[in-house]
């Protein structure tokens, strides 16, 4: 089932000129995690994830979202198919830092205080970056006073906003976010989804969302791409961008019943 | 003053009072010193004895560095190319059930005069159990920082300096904490078998003396350098915030199941490496055949029928010591941990108390068992049972400790009492430990009853080694090494497929 929505951009449309994002072409891209016995992740999958685009992947546990996202930062081998980034592999492009990744839990390191967790990311991009940049993005994300601060003395909202900061810091072509904030409350949840994602979209980076939540999924994205049961292949495609308060509860009315349509 | 300390404090101050009591109540054997002369003897010999201390401990503090600096090496090299892990295991594993105490004596031929021979026994003492504690920890860290490196085009170098070396330091420090009793006994066995200066030298000068409290005094400092290098380490995984990780060394964490072929195929070509290496390092250094034999030689002299009846029928004396010490160590391990489990507040009372037993290398106070138990079965039985209790107790009370609090309670919620809990819930989660503390018994056991056998008994492969040792048969020696080897990697690989058979059944989440 193909379903596509109408786009009535009440969102801040993205213009052209500020788009820095790429295009992601994944072509018969598929996984097959070899073991006793071997299980199928994904159908081979043809999408493109548009330049400037934030698309969301929903899908029920275990459909294979995350081993989209994972394929497409190059973290793991296709079985089959390819991911092109812009025309560039995914290789090419992190060897440039052009991939920001923020995953479930943060994931900072506990010996590295909030600085130095968000300019590893630098080193490890082989960025110089500029001194100030790293102080001023950790301000962005609402955390100015806490730099020199260890992961273990924040709160788990306050981690994500590191961890954002983290994936942000090389200014990447590509964010990708796993579950960003699947492991905060609810109400953390909801500040979190309003302040943040901005920082990615104002800057025309195209974006990957992963999430649990048909709620979050329409209201942070341009487009949900819903994925059906292990192994997964796409069963609909809605455009959600810049829908207002009743549109969205359409939206969400329309991926929650493309869920319920696989069991 | 903390309650840690307070405690520690009190538990030494009761063990003197409990030694006192023993020696009073048997003061007429002779197998027995008190405390107080032993502080005496201690005081009117603090120069002697504080000199051969220094020996031991430089020794075992070099044997320390260069053990660990190899594990260090080893673990991060199976880390960047994980394809080689059991290529490098299993060599290590051959090297590490090599028996110290005829390596010893082979190694005070090839080094001369000096501190090299017991500085080598420290260093193989020590690298094998850091190695597999390192290469846990290096592979301990979640998978989002490992794709953090990955995510910015780096490999698995970057992987290892940025984030898994400084992930892995908990790993390290308790690695490096169950290192420093073991440098100590790999020197003082390296003193037994053949050094001029060391506590190892003290201790059999005062056996052969019948010296009772010099034994007892020499076997007190060695204990006493054992458990302050012990207590120091970890003092500083403390300092760092964190007390050091649960480690249960799991044969399922070491290696994926692979088929029984590809096993045999990777065995018979770390075997066939080391014999080259082997071959190659003694026609490198062109030493003399007399006494540096080649695989030729063992393999040829192994080929005689009086050669093989005389090793195996040493082998054989040995072994029926050995299997009833080791069963009962573990068993005796096993079964006071779970009693003690029953008895509420008895764990946190004999856990830091074990603990710091299990820090004392017994085979340097094997003489004063020998003395206490007699030369025959009773003795040496019971040393190997005293080598291998401690640790098996401690890892059981560890992992009867590992079943979750969940599960806790739901039997709690079904008024199940704490019998039920021991027998349904927790002795399957302590399995995995106990199995990998019956693995590392191995070597352990081995190694006791042959430096039982070398020092005291007058039967077995030991003695026979002692002998070879004394007389230069070299051929004898030699081929000895490769059979205790041969039989300790055996019997090593032995428990850990009953390890694999068993876990895949009771505890399947352990067998990756």
């Amino acid at each position: 089932m193909q379903i596509c929505g109408t786009a009535r951009f009440l969102k801040r449309p993205m213009q052209d000129s500020i788009i820095k994002g790429r295009d992601v072409v994944c072509t018969g891209l598929s996984k097959v995690f070899g073991g006793r016995p071997p299980v199928d992740a994904l159908c081979p999958i043809d999408l493109t994830f548009r330049a400037g685009e934030t698309t969301a992947l929903v899908g029920p546990s275990g459909c294979g979202k995350s081993t989209l996202l994972r394929l497409i930062a190059g973290l793991e081998v296709p079985t089959e198919g390819s991911v092109r980034i812009g025309g560039e592999t995914p290789a090419e492009l992190a060897r440039r830092g052009g991939i920001g990744m923020a995953f479930q839990d943060a994931s900072l390191l506990p010996w590295r205080s909030v600085h130095s967790n968000v300019s590893l990311a630098l080193r490890l991009a082989r960025q110089s970056g500029d001194a100030g940049a790293v102080d001023r993005l950790i301000a962005l994300v609402g955390l100015d006073g806490f730099a020199g601060a260890r992961p273990a003395a924040l709160s788990g909202g306050m981690r994500q906003r590191a961890a954002i900061a983290r994936c942000l810091v090389t200014a990447p072509d590509l964010v990708l976010l796993d579950e960003p904030f699947g492991a905060v409350d609810e109400l953390t949840r909801a500040r979190l989804g309003a302040e943040l994602p901005p920082l990615w979209r104002d800057r025309g980076t195209t974006a990957i969302l992963v999430t649990h939540s048909v709620r979050e999924a329409v209201t942070l994205s341009d487009r949900v791409i819903v994925l059906s049961r292990r192994p997964g292949r796409v069963v609909a495609d809605i455009t959600s961008s810049g829908l207002g308060a009743e549109d969205i509860a359409a939206g969400v009315e329309a991926v929650t019943d493309a869920l319920l349509n696989l069991t | 003053m903390s309650a840690r300390t307070l405690l520690a404090i009190l538990s030494a101050l009761g063990a003197l009072a409990l030694w006192q009591a023993l020696f009073m109540l048997n003061s007429d054997s002779l197998v027995i010193a008190g405390p107080v002369d032993v502080a005496r003897w201690l005081t009117a010999n603090a120069g002697l004895v504080g000199r051969a201390a220094r020996t031991t401990v430089l020794a075992a503090l070099w044997g320390f560095v260069w053990g660990n600096l190899a594990a260090i090496l080893m673990a991060a090299f199976v880390v960047v190319l994980p394809r080689t892990e059991r290529f490098m295991s299993f060599a290590a594993l051959v090297i590490f059930c090599l028996p110290l105490v005829a390596t010893g004596p082979i190694l005070r031929v090839l080094f001369g005069a000096g501190a090299g021979p017991q500085i080598t026994l420290a260093a193989l003492a020590v690298y094998f159990t850091t190695y597999l504690t390192l290469v846990v920890g290096l592979r301990a860290v979640p998978q989002a920082w490992s794709d953090l490196a990955r995510l910015y085009g780096r490999g698995p170098l970057t992987e290892l300096f940025v984030i898994r070396a400084r992930a892995s330091v908990p790993y390290l420090l308790a690695g490096l904490q169950i290192a420093a009793p073991a440098a100590v006994l790999g020197a003082m066995v390296g003193e037994f078998t053949g050094a001029e200066r060391g506590l190892g030298v003290l201790t059999l000068r005062a056996m052969r003396s019948l010296d009772v409290v010099a034994t007892w005094g020499i076997a007190s400092v060695a204990a006493a350098v054992s458990m302050l290098a012990y207590l120091a380490i970890g003092a500083l995984s403390r300092l760092r915030g964190q007390g050091p990780p649960v480690l249960i060394l799991s044969a399922g964490t070491q290696a994926a199941r692979v088929p029984v072929w590809e096993r045999a195929a990777m065995a018979v070509g770390v075997t066939i490496a080391l014999l080259l290496v082997w071959q190659i390092a003694m026609d490198a250094f062109a030493l003399s055949r007399f006494f540096a034999k080649r695989p030729g030689d063992v393999w040829a002299y192994l080929a005689e029928p009086a050669a093989r009846r005389t090793l195996l029928t040493a082998l054989w004396e040995t072994l029926i010591w050995t299997v009833p010490g080791y069963v009962a160590g573990l068993m005796l391990g096993a079964g006071l941990a779970a009693v003690v489990t029953l008895l509420p507040g008895a764990r946190a009372l004999v856990l830091p108390l074990s603990v710091t037993l299990r820090s004392v290398p017994i085979i340097t106070t094997a003489p004063l068992l020998v003395l206490a138990l007699g030369r025959g079965a009773t003795g040496t039985i019971s040393i190997v049972a005293v080598m291998i209790f401690f640790p098996a107790f401690v890892a059981c009370l560890h992992g009867l400790t590992q079943t979750p609090g969940q599960v806790r309670d739901v039997f709690a919620s079904y008024g199940a009492g704490r019998l039920r809990l021991l027998v349904s819930a927790q002795i399957p989660a302590m399995l995995p430990a106990f199995f990998a503390s019956a693995r590392m018994a191995v070597p352990a056991a081995l190694l006791a009853v042959t430096t039982t056998e070398w020092l005291a008994t007058g039967r077995g492969i030991g003695t026979l080694m002692a002998l070879t040792a004394s007389t230069s048969d070299y051929n004898m020696l030699w081929s000895a090494v490769v059979v205790v080897a041969l039989v300790a990697v055996t019997a090593y690989l032995l428990v850990e497929a009953a390890e694999r058979w068993v876990l895949s059944r009771y505890a399947a989440e352990q067998v990756r």
